[in-house]
């Protein structure tokens, strides 16, 4: 059995290692781009190696573009608009799985309804819903598109958690003398930490790689985040460099990764194997 | 229970703040100077170029040049908004019909007198021009070049017509691909069309898809289609170009700087003559320059600033200066005067294509035949539509989607 | 206090939810409601800013639209739809599964790994498969297969072939998100559930699809669905990768938003396209709706 089971193992490292790698081609021909001296994204004898290295592109990335500004930009955004969508949606989501209230249902059917709607005009909209307050090339104007966007996905996403930990271990807290409040942050929360992560990381990630109401609400390049300056960078017909361009998606990409695997350790639930019947 | 009061009032806390974190950081101390903002698209050489002409105003006036990507949506925006919007805009002069009728530009005939631009190239002025009022103040402009690399197209194997370059490309004589261009675009293609006296789209606004120049220059062009790779937007053309795989192109001066720095040895030549018609290629221009924006116009503490700026920018030295930046091409007359110019090889081939080059409409309309021309060029050179079908479908189709935008 | 779950007043349960729906009020609901308003006026270039209510004008110009192209493109976009939505659940839910056996070591490294699409702008990872991947003059698929001795392919030029390249960089942008979304709801139920898969094999199947699907059902049920409508709605990998103005690649393969938006997005006429949204929205309900209705009579 043991014996089986090692075997199995390495199939399922060959295997991962091979989906990594047909993953990851995209990206490593970015990166032996960003490598390569010359101006060209294309070229007839492509290899994995640059021919002619040089780290030219990434000093132009870090030195040449104010990257750090608009690394900080964009630190500020994530930060607030994780933390205020968590602030909202946990509370939301408790009380759309938890508290029988009337209208619940249809909230929930709604909401879901909601994302059929095309957005390619919304932009429109928010503009005129934003201008009166002077929230245009504010951040603050962002943070609230960036949250609204995501808190239907956060309440859901959330709600569809919390219904899978099941009522008795709360409703045990509550004889105990627990209130809500208590409820949520020290029964909930802990189990549902996955959850929290996923839901963290995909606002995280929305607003990281956002780019459109970035660049059409900000005004001026020291207010720019990473994915806008990105899309500013980009190679077209008149300008840009493709070398310069690959180098930069790979440098904001990074943030990202890093963060993902730190917080990997964190994706456990607080539900122990086997601890609570489903 | 309190905790959960708590946290809504932190919440509704921050929240509140939005309502006043608004514009604050513009309001520095009252400087005396007059401040205005200019959007651009343009890469930091040419804007620096820019700047430093404008900062001569200095202190009266203050210019900022902010580079704004998606420019020409966000004008949609913010157009006639004074707190969103800037003062003028730097940019192509094929959307000034999209803003003029937006209502959202002011003439620049209301700053400076019309005599003033005599000294621009008539190209430049006529592609300033919509209904009768000039919008733009040109600074320079672009247009494409017949350009080939010396290795494989000798200077006196260079075709003076259509047919020569066919008979080079059978040869086999400039390698893989005797000529490449982007074939299935509109911008590359209106050239084409022009050779053989027709044109996209006309003033008022009719499309002339279906026209019989449109329908034989098509036709005709499909056998040189048919001798290059299918796939030919601007990356593969340039990189086939650049390894030495094709011997001619038609492009940009933009793709000058890499060619060079690549390599080849640059030859420009004359467009081709059409053998057909006796006209050469003309492809489209584009013309650069500034524009001013009704919002700014009409602030009494701005009027004033604008008019400085924009005379400071007839002089010839502006255009000079941005061209060398951008490797494109002054429009004003008297900056061909100057040696630096003169001894340009690319600058003075633009300056003569300027002659027979054809500034994109400027009209609204034209928008849509973006769209439905490289649809028509597709179907003809990639799909295999017949010529003459697939101009009528596409002319019913611009028809319609011109009606459409009223 | 006391059981106060049961009996907390819907005010104090409006409460904890409204700041998240304030927030959706402003910024998905409003944009829903005002385009329904501008589809009632002639907003467009020539009245961009003094634009009045005309009606209807705009729905009946609007159903010229919906001729035989457009129902091609509803076509395609529903198969379009479909087909991504069946790669992507079984092929995440496998990798999800495989990676949550108890002794893989360096599950962080590949989940990370795997997560590297997802990392980078959408548009940047289109126009690099665009560009590196299909091109046919020199795109790595074409070096690869002029290595083994085979005709370069041109990948994008005709319909059936930009169809699959593009449902390839739709699952390659949309996997992580998925496996991510399954990889959580995975670590939320018992664990015995799928630790055995490996030594199981064919038994393991079945106890997913017996025990493990149906537990995270519920969990993933709201991120399915939303996938399921912005698949749907997915415009900038078919529009990048064979339509964009300048350089289209020969294929004509267009879903709802891309016919919409070549066929009167362009115009600027925005009570115009605003009265397609209108439609193309009120068409996705109808839809949704009936697809709900549908799978409730199967249940029963």
């Amino acid at each position: 059995m043991k014996k089986l089971e090692r075997i199995g193992l390495f199939i399922l490292n060959i295997f991962f290692i091979t989906v990594c790698f047909g993953v990851m081609v995209p990206i490593l021909y970015a990166f032996s781009v960003s490598l390569n001296a010359g101006n060209s994204i294309l070229g007839s004898d492509f290899s994995f190696i640059p021919r002619a290295f040089t780290l030219n592109n990434y000093r132009a990335v870090l030195f040449d573009q104010p990257v750090l500004l608009w690394l900080g930009n964009t630190v500020i955004l994530a930060v607030s608009s994780v933390t205020i969508s968590m602030l909202v949606a946990v509370p939301g989501a408790f009380s759309l799985s938890r508290l029988k209230f009337r209208g619940r249902k249809h909230i929930v059917k709604g909401l879901i309804l909601l994302y059929s709607f095309p957005a390619i005009l919304s932009m429109f909209a928010i503009y005129r819903l934003l201008s009166p307050l002077g929230l245009i090339n504010t951040k603050i104007g962002l943070i609230i598109i960036y949250v609204g966007t995501m808190a239907i996905f956060g309440l859901l996403n959330l709600k569809g958690y919390f219904d899978s930990i099941p009522g008795e271990i709360e409703e045990a807290a509550g004889i105990d003398g627990a209130n809500t409040f208590q409820k949520i942050t020290l029964i909930m929360l802990p189990l549902a930490k996955p959850a929290l992560i996923v839901t963290g990381m995909m606002v995280l990630i929305y607003v990281w790689n956002e780019y459109i109401y970035a660049i059409t609400f900000m005004t001026g390049q020291s207010n720019y985040t990473l994915a806008a300056g990105l899309y500013s960078l980009q190679a077209t017909e008149m300008s840009g460099s493709w070398p310069v361009f690959a180098a930069a998606s790979l440098v904001v990409s990074l943030p990202i990764l890093v963060i993902f695997f730190a917080i990997q350790k964190y994706m456990v639930s607080g539900l122990t194997a086997g601890g609570v019947k489903m | 229970m309190k905790r959960i009061i708590t946290i809504i009032t932190i919440f509704i806390i921050m929240l509140l703040p939005v309502g006043c974190g608004g514009s604050g950081s513009e309001s520095d101390e009252a400087n005396r100077a007059v401040k205005l903002t200019i959007w651009h698209d343009k890469e930091e050489g040419v804007a620096a170029a820019l700047k430093e002409e404008l900062d001569k105003l200095k202190p009266e006036i203050e210019v900022n040049l902010e580079r704004k990507s998606g420019l020409t949506e966000a004008l949609k925006l913010v157009g006639n908004d004074p707190k969103a919007a800037p003062d003028m805009y730097f940019f192509a002069h094929d959307k000034l019909g999209v803003y003029s009728e937006m209502g959202i530009l002011t003439p620049i005939t209301e700053f400076i007198s019309e005599d003033e631009l005599l000294n621009f190239l008539p190209m430049t002025i006529s592609a300033a021009t919509y209904r009768g009022e000039i919008y733009q103040l040109p600074i320079y402009f672009e247009t494409l070049l017949f350009m080939y690399n010396r290795a494989l197209m000798k200077d006196e194997q260079v075709p003076k017509t259509t047919e020569e370059l066919y008979q080079f490309m059978q040869s086999g004589a400039g390698g893989r691909f005797g000529f490449i261009e982007q074939h299935s675009t509109a911008y590359y293609s209106a050239g084409w069309i022009h050779g053989f006296g027709g044109g996209i789209i006309d003033l008022d606004g009719t499309a002339l898809l279906d026209n019989e120049e449109t329908i034989r220059a098509l036709g005709y062009r499909k056998k040189f289609v048919e001798m290059m790779p299918g796939e030919t937007e601007y990356a593969t053309v340039t990189v086939l170009f650049i390894e030495g795989r094709a011997a001619s192109t038609i492009g940009g001066p933009w793709l000058v700087p890499t060619i060079r720095q690549s390599g080849v040895d640059l030859g420009f030549a004359k467009m081709p003559v059409v053998s057909e018609t006796g006209l050469p290629i003309a492809p489209f221009s584009g013309i650069q320059g500034l524009h001013v924006l009704k919002v700014a116009a009409d602030n009494p503490v701005k009027n004033g600033a604008i008019k400085e700026v924009l005379t400071l920018l007839l002089n010839p030295d502006i255009g000079v200066a941005m061209a060398k930046a951008s490797g494109c091409a002054p429009a004003h007359l008297l900056s061909y005067e100057q040696d630096e110019i003169k001894n340009d090889e690319l600058v003075m081939m633009m300056r003569e294509m300027a002659e027979s080059a054809v500034p994109m409409p400027n009209i609204p309309e034209m928008d849509v035949m973006w769209v439905v021309l490289d649809n028509l060029l597709v179907d003809i050179n990639m799909r295999g539509v017949d010529v003459v079908e697939a101009c009528f479908e596409a002319q019913k189709r611009a028809e319609n989607l011109i009606r459409a935008m009223r | 206090m006391k059981h106060a779950n049961q009996k907390l007043s819907s005010f104090y349960a409006w409460l904890l939810a409204i700041p998240a729906l304030v927030l959706i009020g402003l910024i998905v609901v409003f944009p829903i409601f005002y385009t329904g308003y501008i589809s009632l006026t002639n907003m467009n270039i020539f009245n961009w800013f003094t634009f009045r209510i005309v009606g209807f004008r705009n729905y009946f110009n609007a159903l010229f639209l919906f001729d035989s192209g457009f129902l091609t493109a509803l076509f395609v976009t529903v198969l379009w739809t479909v087909l991504n939505m069946i790669f992507q659940l079984v092929i995440a839910f496998t990798m999800a599964s495989l990676l949550n056996i108890e002794k893989l070591k360096y599950r962080k490294v590949y989940k990370t790994l795997l997560m590297f699409p997802w990392a980078m702008p959408g548009y940047v990872s289109i126009l690099l498969w665009k560009n590196g991947m299909f091109n046919s003059q020199f795109g790595l698929l074409n070096q690869w297969l002029e290595r083994l001795g085979l005709e370069p392919v041109r990948w994008l030029a005709n319909d059936v072939s930009a169809f699959v390249s593009s449902m390839v960089v739709n699952l390659w942008l949309a996997l992580p998100f998925m496996i991510m979304i399954i990889d959580g709801a995975l670590q939320s139920i018992d664990r015995s559930y799928y630790e055995s898969a490996l030594i199981e094999g064919a038994s393991w199947l079945k106890r997913s699809i017996s025990l493990t699907i149906p537990a995270i059902k519920p969990i993933i049920g709201p991120a399915v669905i939303i996938t399921i409508f912005t698949t749907f709605k997915q415009f900038d990998v078919i529009y990048l990768l064979t339509q964009q103005v300048g350089s289209k690649t020969g294929a004509r393969i267009h879903t709802v938003l891309t016919y919409a938006y070549e066929n009167a997005f362009v115009t600027n006429n925005y009570g115009y396209s605003s009265a397609i949204s209108m439609i193309i929205f009120a068409l996705l309900l109808g839809f949704s709706l009936s697809a709900r209705y549908l799978s409730k009579g199967e249940n029963e």
